[in-house]
């Protein structure tokens, strides 16, 4: 499916939102690296289907109804084998929060290796069009609000100016002993994010609020681990 | 985009009129209207003046026309000032024949119960043929036009264009400014723009060849994006100051994401100033000192401004402002070893701090009526390099205590310096007072004196470093797209 025609989809379903799996595909068609993963739906076994898919795993529930999968228990990782996962989605199945609700399956993901937690969102300014966010993850944003926006489309040097931004950039460049990690690999997220055929500026219309919440970087690359697209009420089309 | 002749050309009649009608002014009172005319009047207008009223046959001593379509002469600018209720009637009666209507009544889209009568505004000088500046605002200066709304306008053809949301901001930076040393261009209050907004007159002061530094007071935009692509095509090319109001409003409550609820209304200024390299102030203090910087000195790419020789008398002053620089990111870093030297071999009199900033008594400054100052500042530019140079002079000091022009010849030294050593550093002068009439006095003069050779001068030190340092950021964001070339 097209960018557009996912869209068209979730809003055929009436949904506010894309669901995690469709957000990522729609990052990989960006060109954003997204988990290898499958979709596991309720009474189905992952056991047999996890091949090219490398432990330890993230099982996590999926659901129109549920906003924050932690809360209710929706999240399991470090899962080690296919029975582990068959196990952490029986659990779930049976959990309060999530037993009745409408379910989308269970997205098994590989579990991204270790770097520091970025967040980059998107966000539709009645003003200005779509504007990009970049922060590190955690406290920094949680807390601290340590973030940059700028208006899309940005520039490369836009995108090096907005981690210039931030205070706790040294944390990137492996402050405290931690292993440095890669800018070029944030650079080039934000660019396919916010850049001019970027995600934000190709589907301006119709994304109204993004949140790549934690994208981690190591040295070597960046991963979108989470994805949530809230779509514009009122899209120009039909 | 239309090609910036088309722009110019569009924009002509307002800023030179020829035919000006005014509705408003009243036959047997004193209207804002009235007062326009004669302001206009004084302000040596030469083009022709048609007052529009319902019975009176004369204004003022011009013969009035009933309506905007019954004038001898299409008309170029129209000046309303009429209750709100009747302005519609009014412009849709122009029949294509006034090119641009200014309403400065008020009542409209300001007040809940005004919007439906602004939107019948816009659709009437739609209809009538006319672009529309305002509603509530005060009118328009142009020097080139010799129109102006506020008392006593500068008659100097200026560089800097302004666009005022607010009417009587628009009055202070005319005044204010001109008091400062800024000259205009043209001042434009918008108001509600209704219908032609910031950036219209953006975009014309964009082509403008008269206009060199662009400021603009904003309350509201209608269209961001259209504002942030006028700035990002034309790259810096001209400074942009930018005073934003409003910026503290928490606009965003119903976020539904993280990333929304985290963009307050300020962030997307921030960003607008980081991409196009307009320069954000928070005052309108700043707003006129940074134009004033602009104004005075061409910035420069190759050379951001970042370190600074300090010059003066007052070692408290040096020691606060050097502070203030520090946090502003412009440095008031101690000379070098060659630089000590050279200040040393001049065997200044004790009392004489040589390690920047160059703290000097009176008594030093007035030596060889003031010709010590361009041994110092010789010795300084010969052995290092700074970007800028800050002379300070408490005035006070000065005052009764010296035949000479002590103050005269130290301007003069350090301009034959800035000769000598072409290029290399902007020269900014504070000169400070203590609010005695004579001082001010002498300050006027001496501050216009200085003006007038594209010096600019400020008031304290705080407002050289918001300057200077508004100034360091455009030149970097220059320096930024010549990266970028390469």
């Amino acid at each position: 499916m097209s960018p557009t025609q996912m869209i068209d989809e979730a809003r055929r379903l009436g949904r506010a939102s894309l669901d995690e799996l469709s957000g990522k595909k729609l990052l990989a068609q960006f060109g954003v690296a997204v988990p290898p993963s499958v979709v596991v739906m309720p009474g189905e076994k992952a056991t047999g289907r996890l091949a090219g898919i490398k432990p330890p795993y993230v099982v996590k529930v999926m659901s129109p109804a549920i906003l924050h999968k932690s809360d209710v228990g929706g999240v399991r990782v470090r899962l080690t084998s296919a029975a582990e996962v068959d196990a952490a989605i029986g659990t779930m199945l049976a959990s309060p929060g999530i037993k009745g609700q409408p379910l989308d399956g269970f997205l098994v993901e590989e579990m991204a290796s270790g770097g520091e937690e970025i967040v980059i969102g998107g966000l539709r300014d009645r003003q200005f069009g779509p504007l990009v966010m970049v922060g590190l993850g955690g406290i920094f944003v949680e807390v601290l609000k340590d973030v940059a926006f700028r208006i899309c489309p940005i520039e490369r040097i836009d995108a090096l100016e907005m981690l210039d931004e931030l205070k706790g950039k040294a944390l990137l460049e492996g402050a405290r002993g931690r292993a440095p990690v890669s800018v070029d690999a944030i650079v080039d997220v934000l660019l396919k994010i916010a850049g001019d055929d970027g995600l934000l500026m190709s589907l301006r219309d119709e994304i109204a609020e993004a949140d790549l919440n934690p994208v981690i970087v190591s040295a070597h690359g960046a991963t979108a681990v989470d994805a949530r697209f809230i779509l514009a009420p009122n899209a120009g089309r039909s | 985009m239309m090609p910036g002749s088309q722009v110019l050309e569009s924009f002509e009649p307002l800023f030179a009129p020829k035919t000006i009608a005014v509705a408003g002014a009243s036959a047997t009172s004193m209207s804002a209207a009235n007062v326009f005319i004669r302001r206009m009047r004084e302000f040596g207008y030469s083009g022709k003046i048609f007052p529009i009223h319902p019975s009176a046959p004369a204004v003022d001593g011009y013969p009035a026309y009933r309506s905007l379509g019954e004038t001898p002469e299409p008309i170029d600018y129209a000046y309303i000032s009429v209750p709100a209720a009747h302005i519609p009637k009014m412009l849709a009666s122009a029949a294509g024949r006034v090119r641009f209507a200014q309403v400065i009544s008020s009542g409209f889209g300001e007040v809940d119960e005004g919007k439906a009568l602004q939107d019948e505004l816009v659709a009437a000088a739609r209809a009538g043929g006319s672009r529309l500046l305002g509603p509530n605002c005060l009118g328009l200066y142009s020097p080139r036009g010799r129109v102006t709304f506020v008392e006593n306008g500068a008659a100097t053809i200026g560089t800097v264009g302004i666009i005022s949301q607010s009417g009587g901001l628009g009055t202070d930076i005319v005044r204010r400014g001109h008091a400062r040393g800024l000259r205009y261009s043209a001042v434009v209050t918008v108001g509600n723009s209704a219908d032609l907004g910031p950036n219209d007159l953006l975009e014309y002061y964009l082509h403008d060849p008269q206009t060199r530094v662009i400021g603009i007071y904003l309350e509201a935009v209608k269209d961001g994006r259209r504002m942030f692509e006028l700035l990002k095509t034309h790259r810096a090319a001209k400074p942009v100051v930018l005073l934003k109001g409003g910026r503290t409003q928490q606009g965003r409550l119903a976020a539904a994401s993280h990333t929304g609820s985290l963009a307050g209304d300020d962030r997307v200024w921030v960003a607008l100033s980081r991409q196009t390299g307009c320069i954000l102030v928070d005052t309108l203090d700043q707003f006129l000192d940074t134009l004033l910087i602009f104004q005075s000195l061409t910035p420069r790419a190759d050379r951001p401004t970042r370190e600074v020789a300090m010059f003066g008398n007052g070692g408290g002053t040096s020691v606060l402002a050097t502070d203030l620089f520090a946090r502003l990111g412009i440095l008031v870093t101690p000379f070098a070893r060659p630089t000590l030297a050279a200040l040393e071999a001049l065997k200044l009199p004790p009392g004489t701090s040589i390690t920047n900033p160059i703290d000097t008594p009176v008594g030093t400054l007035q030596q060889e009526e003031g010709r010590v100052a361009e041994k110092i500042l010789d010795a300084v530019f010969s052995t290092s390099d700074p970007q800028a140079l800050v002379m300070h002079l408490n005035m006070a000091a000065f005052v009764g205590r010296t035949k000479t022009d002590v103050m005269g010849n130290l301007m003069q030294a350090a301009l034959r310096v800035q000769e000598r050593f072409p290029g290399r550093a902007h020269f900014v002068l504070a000169l400070r007072s203590d609010g005695e009439p004579d001082i001010e006095a002498r300050k006027r003069e001496f501050r216009s004196a200085a003006i007038a050779l594209g010096i600019p001068v400020y008031d304290e030190m705080m407002n050289v470093g918001w300057a200077l340092s508004a100034l360091a950021a455009h030149e970097r964001f220059l320096a930024r797209g010549m990266l970028d070339k390469v």
